[in-house]
Formats: C-alpha cells, sequence, structure tokens
C-alpha cells in the first residue's frame, strides 16, 4: 500500500459505480425487453400463427413436449424454422452492433463512431459483392458453390474475411512508432474505405441482373436467416461479447485520454489492438450473415449513455440486451412492411431519432476538453 | 443466331396440321431436345413414374416424391406455363405481378412486390415450386426453401428452346406431358411457320427500345432472348452490353437502325414516333428519316418466357415485317 | 551514497538524455544529462523556462517514455524493469490538463484512479471506496462527491485531479504544473494541501511549477532545468538567486525581503 494510506480507517466509503438496485433494474429490465421482444417477434408475421399454437409448436420443440393441439398445417415450420431462427438472428446482430458501437465511440472518442468506421463495411461489401458475382465472374467456381465451409456459403465467408482483413490492414498502416494515435486511425479507416467502396461501385456498376440482389446485401437483411448461419456466430458473437464486457475498466480509463491511462497502469497500445480486434470480430461476424445493417451501433450507445450514464462497467452489457430487443424489434417491423430490408426500418427510424438528440444538444460526447 | 432453315421444318409443319393430338413419344430423359424428332409413329404419352429426379435450367437434382396438386409459382411465366398445361387449378400461390390467364387474379399472392414471403409460401403447403433462375428468384430464397424440404425447380430459359425444354420439364414434373408434348409442338410449328415466312425477307437493322431513362438507352443485350427472337423475326438486331442491356448513343448511331421497334410504347402512351424523332441525336439515323418506327403493344408476350412468348415472336415478325402478316 | 542514504532513496534519475523524432526523421533534443534524485519524503520544485523538458523528464519519471541514455530507477530498479500496473500504484501524476468525460460523477473519476489496485472484475471493494472517500477528503472535495464533472468550476475541476491521482494511493507524486488554471487563493490551497498531505502520509512529491516566489514558499528543495540539465538543487535561497535566474530565464530580479523576513524575488522594471 502506498504512502497516503496510513490514515485510519474513520471515513465513510463513497460510493464510486452503479448501485446493485440500478444495475438489477437497467440489466434485468432490458432482459425482460428483450424477452419480450423476442416473443413479439415470434407471435407475429404475415402469416397468422395463434398465440397457443405458437406456444405449444415451441414447447414441443424446445421442450420436447408433445404436441397436444392439432395446429395449421405449415405453422410448426413457419414458427420454427422461419421465424425463429430469423428473430434469434436479429438478437445477436444487433447485441453485436450495440457491443461494437459502444466499444468504439469509446476506444475513437468520437461520437460518430459506428461499427463499421474503420473498414470493417467496406471490407465486407467488397467481399460480399465479389461472392456475389463470382458464379457470373468466374463460371469455375460455381462447381464448388453448392458446397459451404462451416456452413457458410462464399458470400458470408467473404464478407467475414473481408471485413476482418480491412481492419487489420488499417491498423497496420496507422501504427507509427509502435503507436496507433486514435485519430490516424479515424483518417486511416476513412481513406480505405473510400478506396474500396469505390470497387463496390464498380463493382455494381457492372453486375447487371444481381444489383437487386447486391443492393439487398448492403440494405442489410435478416431475411436469409438460418441455424447453420446461427451455429457459426453465435459461438464467435458469445466469446466476443464475454471478452469486451469484462474490458469496461480499461474502456473508461481510455475515455481519459492516452497519457493519463498509461499512468493508471493501461497497456494503452496492447488495450486498444485488443479491443479493436475483439470488436471487429463482433462486426464482421454479424455483418457475414446480415449484411451492413445501419444506425443501430451509432443510435444505441448514445441513448443508453443518456439513460444510464457513460461508465462502461453498466454501458456495455445494456448495450447487448437492448442493441438486440431494438433489432429484433426492427426486423418485425421489416417483416410487416412487406419484407423490406431491415436496414432500411433502421435507417428511418434512426436518422430522425439521431437528429432529434442532437437538437436537444444535450447528446453525451464521450469527451469534453478543459 | 442464324435463323433455321431446315428441310424439315416444312414436313413437320405439315405433320403438326395432320397429327394435332399426338406427338412423337419423348425419349424418356429429362431435357428434351429442340430438334422435333421425325418420327412417323404416334403413340401415347408417356406418364411421369415417381419419385422422380429432374435437373433444373440451374443444374440442381430436384426430387419429387409424388404427383404434385399444390403448386405454386413464383414468376409470371412459370404461372402462365402450368396454366397451359392444365394445372391452374392446382396453383396456391402466384406472383402479385401474375396477369394471365384471368382466373390466377384468384390466387394467394406469395410474392409481394418481387418479395417472396416464405411464411406464406409455407402456409400454402405447395408440393411443388417452380422458381425462377439466374438470380430473378434471389439465390438465398431458393436455398432456404429447398432447406426447408420443398422441390424447388429453377427455370430460366435463354432461347426459344429453351421455353420449350422447360415447359416439357415441368410437363414431366407434374405428369402433364401429354400436354406438354401438345403445346411444344403447336409453338414448334408456328414459331417455324414464322421462320419460313420470313425466310427470302430483307432483314433490316432493328433496334427494339427496352426504355430510355436520363440519357441511358436500353434494348436487347447480346446473346440475349430478345436478341434471338429477333432474329428468328427475320431482322438482324442491334444489340447492347450483354450485362447491363445499355447502348451508348453513339454505337447506336453507328450501328443506323433501319427500323425502330418501341417496346416501351406498351407501358408510357407519350413513347411515339413523333417523340423519338424529336430526340437530339437521332434525326440522322436511317430509320427515322424513313419513318419506319413502330410502335410494339406486345411488349409483355415478347419478353415473358412462357408459352405465350411464340405470340410475341409473331408480334415481332408482323412488326418487322406488316406486308408478309397481313 | 551511503547505504542507509541509498536505501532511503525512492527514484533516482542518473544521466539521462532524450530527444522527441520529429517527422522529417531527425531528432530534437530535449535532455542532455539530467542527475537528480529524490529520497522518501522529499518535496521538490522543479522549474525551468518553457520548453526546458520539465514534462519530459516527468514521463520518463513514469515510465511512460524510456530515456535515450542514462537510466531511471524507482526503489532501486530501472523503471523499465517495472510492471506497468506496479508502477502505477506507487506513481501517480496531476497531469497539466485532463479530458474529463461528460456523465461521470465526480465519485465514479476518483474510483477511476483505483484502477491500478483493481482486484474484482466488475465490483469494487470496500478498500476502494475507502480510499475513494479518503482521496475526496484529502483533496478538500467530499462535497463535490456526487456533481457531474462537467458542472465543475476550474478550482472545483482541479481538486477533482487531485482527488483522482491521490486515489492511487501512492508514494510518489508528480504534479505537472498543477497552478496552470487557478486563481491565487486557490494555488496556496493546493499546494498547502499537497505540503500537509506529505508531512502526515510521507508522500514524496515533484512539482513543476512555473512561479518562482510560490516555488520557494512551497518546497523546502528546487531543482532548475535548463538546457537539458540540472544547473542547480538545493534550498531556494541557494539556487534561485538573481544571478542565476538571469542566467537562465533572462530576466533581471532582486532579492527583497517581506516585512517577515521572508526572500523574495521582485521583477525589476518591465
Amino acid at each position: 500500500m502506498g504512502a497516503t494510506a496510513a490514515a485510519p480507517a474513520t471515513t465513510q466509503a463513497v460510493r464510486t459505480g452503479p448501485s446493485l438496485t440500478r444495475v438489477t433494474v437497467v440489466l434485468g429490465g432490458g432482459a425482460v425487453l428483450l424477452l419480450a421482444a423476442m416473443v413479439v417477434a415470434v407471435a407475429i408475421g404475415s402469416v397468422g400463427v395463434g398465440v397457443g399454437d405458437t406456444a405449444a409448436i415451441l414447447g414441443h420443440r424446445l421442450l420436447g413436449l408433445p404436441l397436444a393441439r392439432s395446429v395449421a398445417p405449415g405453422a410448426e415450420s413457419i414458427i420454427f424454422d422461419v421465424r425463429l431462427p430469423r428473430v434469434l438472428t436479429a438478437m445477436l446482430v444487433g447485441g453485436g452492433l450495440g457491443l461494437a458501437g459502444t466499444v468504439f465511440q469509446a476506444l475513437l472518442r468520437n461520437p460518430m463512431a459506428d461499427p463499421y468506421i474503420i473498414g470493417t463495411a467496406a471490407g465486407a461489401s467488397l467481399g460480399a459483392i465479389a461472392g456475389l458475382m463470382a458464379p457470373i465472374l468466374l463460371p469455375a467456381l460455381a462447381i464448388g458453390l453448392g458446397s459451404s465451409w462451416l456452413g457458410l456459403g462464399l458470400v458470408q465467408v467473404l464478407a467475414f474475411a473481408g471485413g476482418l482483413g480491412t481492419v487489420l490492414l488499417v491498423y497496420a498502416v496507422s501504427r507509427a512508432n509502435g503507436r496507433v494515435p486514435v485519430v490516424t486511425l479515424l483518417l486511416t479507416g476513412y481513406a480505405v474505405s473510400s478506396v474500396l467502396a469505390a470497387g463496390v461501385a464498380l463493382l455494381m456498376f457492372f453486375s447487371g441482373q444481381h444489383l437487386g440482389a447486391i443492393f439487398g446485401w448492403l440494405m442489410g437483411s435478416l431475411a436469409a436467416a438460418k441455424w447453420t448461419n446461427l451455429a457459426f456466430a453465435a459461438p464467435l458473437l458469445v466469446i466476443s461479447t464475454a471478452l469486451l464486457i469484462v474490458r469496461w475498466r480499461g474502456l473508461n480509463l481510455l475515455l481519459l485520454g492516452d497519457g493519463p491511462a498509461a499512468n493508471l497502469g493501461l497497456d494503452v497500445e496492447r488495450e486498444k489492438l485488443v479491443l479493436t480486434m475483439l470488436a471487429t470480430l463482433a462486426t464482421s461476424t454479424v455483418v457475414a450473415i446480415s449484411g451492413t445493417i445501419g444506425f443501430v451501433g451509432l443510435v444505441v450507445p448514445h441513448v443508453l449513455r443518456l439513460a444510464i450514464g457513460p461508465d462502461h462497467r453498466l454501458l456495455l452489457p445494456a448495450s447487448v440486451l437492448f442493441g438486440a430487443a431494438l433489432l429484433a424489434v426492427a426486423d418485425l417491423g421489416a417483416r410487416v412492411a412487406g419484407g423490406i430490408p431491415v436496414g432500411i426500418v433502421t435507417a428511418l427510424i434512426g436518422a430522425p431519432f439521431f437528429i432529434w438528440l442532437l437538437r436537444r444538444s444535450r447528446l453525451v460526447r464521450p469527451v469534453i476538453t478543459q | 443466331m442464324a435463323p433455321r432453315l431446315r428441310p424439315s421444318a416444312i414436313l413437320l409443319f405439315l405433320l403438326a396440321l395432320l397429327l394435332a393430338a399426338c406427338r412423337p413419344a419423348a425419349d424418356g430423359s429429362p431435357t428434351l431436345s429442340v430438334e422435333p424428332s421425325v418420327s412417323s409413329a404416334p403413340s401415347a404419352p408417356a406418364h411421369s413414374v415417381y419419385p422422380l429426379t429432374l435437373t433444373d435450367d440451374a443444374g440442381r437434382q430436384v426430387t419429387i416424391s409424388a404427383a404434385p396438386t399444390r403448386i405454386v409459382s413464383l414468376a409470371p411465366s412459370n404461372t402462365e406455363i402450368a396454366c397451359a398445361l392444365g394445372a391452374c387449378d392446382d396453383l396456391v400461390g402466384v406472383t402479385d405481378f401474375d396477369d394471365y390467364p384471368a382466373q390466377v387474379a384468384a390466387v394467394t399472392d406469395v410474392v409481394i412486390g418481387a418479395v417472396v414471403d416464405v411464411e406464406k409460401v409455407v402456409a400454402a403447403a405447395p408440393e411443388l415450386i417452380l422458381a425462377a433462375g439466374n438470380g430473378l428468384t434471389p439465390t438465398s430464397v431458393i436455398d432456404q426453401l429447398t432447406g426447408l424440404g420443398y422441390p424447388v425447380l429453377a427455370l430460366y430459359p435463354h432461347d426459344l428452346a429453351g421455353v420449350y425444354d422447360d415447359i416439357s420439364l415441368v410437363g414431366e414434373a407434374i405428369d402433364a406431358q401429354g400436354a406438354a408434348g401438345q403445346l411444344v409442338t403447336s409453338l414448334q410449328a408456328r414459331a417455324d411457320a414464322v421462320v419460313t415466312a420470313v425466310a427470302g425477307a430483307e432483314r433490316p437493322r432493328t433496334f427494339y427500345e427496352v426504355g430510355v431513362f436520363e440519357g441511358s438507352i436500353y434494348t436487347a443485350g447480346r446473346d440475349s432472348f430478345l436478341a434471338s427472337l429477333i432474329l428468328l423475326a427475320g431482322a438482324e438486331a442491334i444489340t447492347g452490353d450483354p450485362a447491363s442491356t445499355a447502348i451508348q448513343l453513339e454505337d447506336l448511331i453507328a450501328a443506323d437502325p433501319q427500323l425502330i421497334l418501341l417496346g416501351d410504347a406498351a407501358y408510357d402512351p407519350t413513347i411515339t414516333p413523333a417523340s423519338v424523332t424529336a430526340r437530339p441525336g437521332w434525326g440522322d439515323m436511317t430509320a427515322v428519316k424513313d419513318g419506319r418506327i413502330v410502335v410494339v403493344l406486345d411488349d409483355v408476350v415478347i419478353t415473358r418466357p412462357g408459352p405465350r412468348i411464340v405470340d410475341g415472336l409473331e408480334a415481332l415478325a408482323k412488326a418487322i415485317h406488316p406486308e408478309l402478316f397481313p | 551514497m551511503s547505504a542507509a542514504l541509498r536505501a532511503n532513496v525512492l527514484t533516482a534519475v542518473e544521466g539521462v538524455g532524450f530527444a522527441y523524432p520529429m517527422p522529417d526523421g531527425r531528432r530534437r533534443e530535449v535532455l542532455r544529462s539530467v542527475d537528480l534524485t529524490l529520497a522518501r519524503g522529499d518535496l521538490v520544485a522543479l522549474v525551468g523556462t518553457n520548453g526546458s523538458g520539465k514534462t519530459t523528464l516527468l514521463r520518463l519519471l513514469t515510465g511512460v517514455l524510456r530515456p535515450d541514455a542514462g537510466v531511471v530507477r524507482f526503489e532501486g530498479r530501472p523503471v523499465a524493469a517495472w510492471r506497468r500496473l506496479d508502477l502505477a500504484r506507487r506513481v501517480a501524476v496531476l497531469p497539466q490538463q485532463l479530458d474529463l468525460p461528460v456523465g461521470f460523477r465526480v465519485a465514479e473519476l476518483v474510483g477511476m484512479g483505483r484502477a491500478p489496485h483493481a482486484r474484482r472484475l466488475f465490483a469494487s471493494t470496500e478498500a476502494d471506496e475507502r480510499a475513494v472517500a479518503r482521496a475526496l477528503a484529502d483533496a478538500d472535495a467530499l462535497e463535490l462527491a456526487d456533481r457531474f464533472a462537467e458542472e465543475l468550476s476550474g478550482g472545483e475541476r482541479q481538486r477533482l485531479l487531485v482527488a483522482m491521482a491521490l486515489a492511487q494511493e501512492p508514494d510518489l507524486l508528480l504534479l505537472d504544473e498543477p497552478t496552470l488554471h487557478l486563481d491565487l487563493a486557490h494555488q496556496v490551497a493546493l499546494l498547502a494541501a499537497i505540503r500537509r498531505l506529505r508531512d502526515q502520509r510521507g508522500l514524496t512529491v515533484l512539482a513543476v511549477l512555473h512561479d518562482l516566489n510560490l516555488a520557494a514558499a512551497f518546497a523546502p528543495r528546487v531543482a532548475i532545468l535548463d538546457d537539458g540539465r540540472i544547473v542547480a538543487d538545493g534550498p531556494p535561497a541557494e539556487v534561485l538567486t538573481p544571478d542565476l535566474v538571469r542566467r537562465v530565464f533572462g530576466v533581471q530580479v532582486d532579492e527583497a525581503r517581506t516585512a517577515d523576513g521572508r526572500r523574495h524575488l521582485a521583477l525589476r522594471e518591465v
């Protein structure tokens, strides 16, 4: 113990974090909201399935209960093979985006940061479109198209690799003297994204009748959700979420700046690398299975910061829960609106909401300077 | 692609007239050849034996376990094929774009605004799904439906022969090979009649206008289905980029069409020969100077690769050679 | 240095040189050969002109920078050999300025100072919370605990920074121009508090100050950094002579005596 610890312990303790009540209310409330969103999203769709039938089917398939009621033809398939994987995917993707957005906003000390900002979207898009167009550009590849890697198709694999690879490139280019200044990272990410986006535009120009499929992917959609994609994404997201949530102290310290964080014992460069890679892993995973869904990663952290404060101890797990609930509901809206890509719904909700936040001018920027 | 000028075409024409109800037996393989077999022995049409494995236009092996009585169609051309084969009453799901025959309007729409509603497809409990190939029905949707256990045939004909093959394929899938055979025979006969009729005529350089938007001109792509039809109808087709179907104005001027067919006039009444003449840069084209600009109102059948495609061929031939088809 | 003396040394800078790499590839030499020793309980004021390397020296003491020549030791071991976290438990810095994130309460920010001592994954220990309370009390900032950082005045913000540094429970406290944004009353209060802590708890303090008179009043020992070297190190009366001041700072001052006999450096005609 240090020199200043010699005083007698007569002073009362001062609370330095959220109280247990607060934690319970926020995280418990988030979990309840998520569960409710999941139930509602599974129960509603373009084909009406009664609540009783829905519950019976879920009980039968998930808990092994016998299917006592006679359900409508196709209802079991609709609930379990079509809706449930889609809702679970929405939750996974929303949670991952919310978490990654929170991490990047703190790491980059930039309130406009979203999970895609340092190149993940541009790289994944280029990979996905290359995968979409490969069968026509390189017919030899079509032979292997029926096969899959870990249950994923060519598009998902290339999207995942593109996202991760681009961030690695951006990180390497931003490094100088063993340091990666945050501003350099941001600017390099922007520059690399612009170049890759030009490549995407070029491919789109030559895409012919695939343009619709490409556009749908870029807007982000959960229509192609299936259990095999979930089997790939879920472990990766669970791992990256767990590893990120426990790093809340480092994120809080990084808000103070590299120097003060280092003085408080943080290995700043290592922490920045680990955080970037974990958040990028989560982002690339969700982009691979759902395309580039926007606004969730940008808006969820800001709203939560306004509601519960910027302490990452609570903010990180909350962003997972509320991001998941938000996207489950948004996807329900997308389905009800005629099967439009969910990215359009999040943009329609997110953009006006964001403008409203700005006008309130209480937007919680991560940092102010003295 | 050169028009077919086979002597057997004339023979077939005569045979078809005499043997309207019968057709030489199918050779048993899933993909039927385009050339009509010149067999003189009529026999009873074959019956499909289930379970049946077919190869669709995407090269997938599709297994149908029993004769389908509930069919979902994901494209208007597929709906028309099913109805032409007598299975109209078996349709339990169609697209909101389907308009022929009139009775399909009463069938549930499972494709709305070009988006396939998988839940509605599942609710319709189909025993066979007819999808559109080449990405028109998204591959992910086809994968999803296949994964749910439904037999999905993806149809995508590149030319007239492909349409006949698709009709035969569907006929085999739904055990309507007799109807399919008859339909193909009569279509082939009519098509060959067109080809024969235009055989010696002058073949004008023809530009088929699909659309003109904001400076981009869209026409038949090189080696496309539409280009092949124009050729069959007795003209030389001016074509655009195979992928985007666009053609630059200067390329069009250099190609100097002798005949302009306004396919988009079917959807936009403001497109008339006068409006085309007024376009800047178009005035030097032979077609414009000679006044050979023809409004074509049958674009739907010209571009829908279903049983009425030969109606489209006939409409094209009439527009190109009005004197041969009074 | 005798063994007893050596054992009492907390941190020692031995012949340290440092140059900053410039964008064009050259290096800007800031420190040439610096020798400075701090024993436990020392209270030293470091003065020098702008750009003389005072902040650089502080960063070398915390290990953020590595010296190009010489070695910086803490408790006898080179700083480079210390684990970052272990050093952070012993050495705290009060920076010139700090980006304060919006939305945190004062208590939470001071709680961040406990990061080097953190043991549990999510919760803070009771020891942490008591340390925070003590730090706030020492910094005279207890009543600020539930206020939001962005609402504080300049003086209050300074007390927050002091509390954050004290929360680390350091042996060595480094102050980088702590009086920059403060009015006179607050300057005096802050330095008095620091000196009290050193007297009561045995804290070792090195403070970079720009006001020579304040430095003389505050610290029993003053070191002058000039041209990359320590040119004087000792009691203020011996170090802060008009001659040396003129040489180092280029300003003419006269020695004067206050009413109660204290030494004061007075500026000649401006």
